[in-house]
This record gives C-alpha cells, sequence and structure tokens, in this order.
C-alpha cells in the first residue's frame, strides 16, 4: 500500500539524552494515527522531530514522506510539502496580524512551488471562506496572532490555519489535557471536515477525550521512547479502563 | 530621597528645547544602519500643561556606535512626557541608551513614561541601557522600562511550520518590533534596512 509517512528505527535527542529509542511507524494515505502515552513517552520529542525543531538531533533511522527526505528538510519546506504542526500552545505575534502571516505564509509556499503570487482579492476572498468554515468571526482577520486569544481562540485559529494551508499530513500535538471540551469541539469539527481518502492526520495526545470526537484508523502506544502497542480504536477503550502501565 | 537632593540640571547647560504652557513637542529620531549617531536631547517642561512625545529608532548591522542621551526635566506641574525607544543591534555595533528623568520639588501632577526595548541580533553586538528617575515631587505618575533581548525563537519556529521561511519570519518579527517607533512616512525605508540586516 501507498505510504504517505515512514517512520524507521529512529532515534533521537535531547542534549544529551536519547528520549526516542527506534520508533517505526508508518501512515497510508487517507488514515488518521493516534500516538498516545503517558507523560515522558516521548510524545513532545516525535512530534518536534517530524516538524524539525531546531535543538531535536536525530541520531539513527530515517523518516520518508511522500517519498521524500523529511529529517533534511527545513519547517517551512515541510509545510511548503504539504505537513501542519497544531500547536499545544499556539505562539503570539505580536504587531503581525492574522492576515499578513497567512499571506506570508501562502505567497512564500507558491514561490517555492514557482507559481505567481496570488493576487490580493483573492487571497481576501479565500481568507474569509477559510475564517467561515471553522466559524471564526470576520473581525480576527485584523488581529494580532493569538495575542490576547482565548484557549479557545487560539485553537480556532489553529484550525483556521490547518484549513487555509490544506495539509496533506497533519500533526495535532495535543500533548497534555487541559483543553476544554469547547476548544476539543473545535479541533475535532477541524480534523473531521478536512477527512478525505489523500489526506492523513497524527494525533499525538496523552488522553482519550479528543479521539471521543475523531476516530482513529490506528493507535499506537508510545512508551519510554518506543511504540509498545499498535491496534485499532479498542487500545483507547483498554487505556481508559486500566491505563498505559498495562503495556 | 528628599526634596534636598533636587539640583537644577539646566544650571550651567542649556536645554535644547524649552516646552511652555500648554505646547506640545514631538521629536522621532531615526538611525539606519551605517549611520554612527550621539543623539543628545535635553528637554525642560517649563509650562502647566506642557507635553513632550519621544519616539527613537535604530537599526545597526555593522560597527555602528549609537549613543542616546536624553535628559527630561519636568520643571513645571501638570505636564506629560512619554518616551519610546526601540532598535536592533547586530553586527558588532554598540549601542547606548542614557535616559533620565528629573521630576521637580513644584512639579506636582506630572506624567512621566520612559521606554526602552532592544533586540541584539548577533554575539558580537552590545546593547547598554540606564534609565534613570529622580522624583522630588510627591503626586506624580512616572514609570520606566528596558528589555534586551534576542529574536523570540518560538514564534520564529511558529511561523517557519506555517511556510513563511526563515529570513522572513526574522523580518517580520522584528518589523512588528519597531512598528510603534517607525514615523508613517518612512516605513518603507526601515522595512528595506531591516531586510539588509536579517
Amino acid at each position: 500500500m501507498d505510504k504517505l509517512l515512514e517512520i524507521k528505527n529512529l532515534h533521537a535527542r535531547i542534549g544529551e539524552k536519547e528520549i526516542l529509542h527506534g520508533i517505526d511507524l508508518s501512515i497510508g494515505r487517507g488514515e488518521i494515527h493516534a500516538v498516545m502515552g503517558p507523560n515522558g513517552a516521548g510524545k513532545s520529542t516525535l512530534n518536534a522531530v517530524l516538524t524539525g525543531r531546531p535543538d531535536y538531533e536525530v541520531t539513527e533511522g530515517s523518516i520518508v514522506y511522500d517519498g521524500k527526505d523529511l529529517l533534511s528538510m527545513t519547517p517551512e519546506e515541510r509545510s511548503w510539502a504539504g505537513i501542519f504542526l497544531s500547536f499545544q500552545y499556539p505562539v503570539e505575534i505580536p504587531g503581525v496580524t492574522i492576515t499578513a502571516f497567512m499571506k506570508a505564509a501562502v505567497q512564500a509556499r507558491r514561490k517555492a512551488q514557482g507559481l505567481p503570487e496570488m493576487k490580493t482579492p483573492e487571497f481576501l476572498k479565500l481568507l474569509k471562506e477559510k475564517m467561515a468554515f471553522v466559524q471564526m468571526k470576520p473581525e480576527f482577520a485584523k488581529r494580532e496572532v493569538n495575542v490576547g486569544f482565548s484557549g479557545g481562540e487560539k485553537k480556532r485559529n489553529e484550525i483556521f490555519q490547518m484549513a487555509l494551508l490544506d495539509p496533506t499530513l497533519s500533526i495535532l500535538d495535543e500533548t497534555d489535557s487541559g483543553l476544554d471540551v469547547d476548544a476539543l469541539k473545535i479541533v475535532a469539527d477541524g480534523v473531521n471536515a478536512l477527512r478525505s481518502p489523500e489526506k492523513s492526520a497524527i494525533i499525538i495526545t496523552h488522553y482519550q477525550k479528543l479521539l471521543e470526537y475523531v476516530r482513529p484508523d490506528v493507535v499506537h502506544v508510545l512508551k519510554d521512547g518506543r511504540i509498545v502497542r499498535t491496534g485499532g480504536p479498542e487500545l483507547i477503550e483498554a487505556i481508559e479502563k486500566q491505563g498505559f502501565d498495562q503495556f | 530621597m528628599g526634596y534636598g537632593n533636587y539640583r537644577d540640571p539646566f544650571v550651567g547647560r542649556r536645554p535644547d528645547h524649552v516646552v511652555g504652557a500648554g505646547e506640545k513637542l514631538e521629536l522621532t529620531f531615526v538611525v539606519l544602519p551605517g549611520e554612527s549617531r550621539d543623539i543628545d536631547v535635553a528637554i525642560d517642561l517649563v509650562g502647566e500643561g506642557a507635553e513632550v512625545s519621544l519616539k527613537g529608532l535604530y537599526l545597526c548591522g555593522g560597527e555602528e556606535r549609537v549613543n542616546f542621551r536624553i535628559l527630561m526635566h519636568h520643571r513645571a506641574g501638570g505636564c506629560i512626557s512619554h518616551q519610546l525607544f526601540n532598535g536592533i543591534a547586530g553586527g558588532t555595533s554598540r549601542v547606548s541608551f542614557d535616559g533620565r528623568i528629573i521630576v521637580a520639588p513644584d512639579a506636582q501632577q506630572t506624567e512621566a513614561y520612559q521606554e526602552n526595548h532592544n533586540i541584539v541580533l548577533s554575539e558580537g553586538a552590545h546593547v547598554e541601557t540606564t534609565p534613570q528617575l529622580e522624583i522630588y515631587a510627591d503626586d506624580v505618575k512616572c514609570s520606566h522600562g528596558a528589555t534586551t533581548g534576542r529574536l523570540d525563537e518560538d514564534a520564529l519556529f511558529y511561523m517557519r511550520t506555517r511556510g513563511v521561511p526563515e529570513a522572513e519570519a526574522k523580518v517580520l518579527q522584528m518589523i512588528s518590533f519597531l512598528a510603534a517607533v517607525t514615523p508613517e512616512d518612512r516605513k518603507e525605508e526601515v522595512e528595506k534596512a531591516v531586510i539588509q540586516i536579517v
């Protein structure tokens, strides 16, 4: 079967400490995978390595995304290739409006793909359409990115950006609990609405709440830097009943 | 600190600007890459209701030496002064900001504010900031704040994950950092200078 993402024997560290001790994971097109694990399992590190966060070093193994060597790509190149990371804690960018930010993102990608700049009216139409799609109030277009946003508004802004950039692989970092039900629903609705046979998603999470709204096709249990179990959605219930100690 | 410590700073020195009752003074200083400058400004607010607004912006990317020395003297009561100086130092530039606010004993109901924010882009650049506040009246609103830091790495990474190239993400962050001190008619010039030193 044609795989969108193939992780093989991935070892990664931050500083001197190895956190991932050989991860194997492959995701087919159209699939939604959940990676669940207790605190300290390596969820944040896996996420950081997938998106190219500086400071994390891959010492062994490979990641092939859509036929390309992902580890040799910069974070922006990964974005241009269709990877999107929804942040657990979206960052504030004072002085930069959502419109200016998304325009820079869209134009940079078009440039990388050898396409001409998108005309302003066309861009504004797209922006409006995607804001409406995630039920974001139009006045947010002029707000500074995430500045003074509530937790739910920040999440909605993430999903809005996801809808606008229309990724092939979405990575949702919900590593810690603390999301209220409304914010969870925003994320879930966004992911569900963007589901298609071509698009895949990884939901990295500590707890099962979000997975009540987005049913994954495959569930992986990450523990001590290794995938210790892979199965179907039935694993979610097993974790809910007996926690991570059973693995 | 008693009133006895107050000394008129304009004994033996003339102010550069004297602002009288009800008058307003607005000054903006823009220092672009390649310029070494000493900006030395002494202001005396002498009449009730005088208002002063000072803004400053610097961008250094090479071996520039830029020194700001600001003296804001509130001689009369009921006056307002605002100061905001933001700048970015790269290369092996040296920047100093020496800002002094003096509120004379009779200058009741003074409002005086001063902020100086700096971003250091390189290991070789150096910024020193020394805000000083000397208040000899008791019914005043005064504050000063100074920060010196680096570009926000988390914000840069966030922008890059959305496809904004690293250099452009830096430019966006720097332009927004300078926005509050950039005169409307010099926006383009400042933007070009930012691109130049990134």
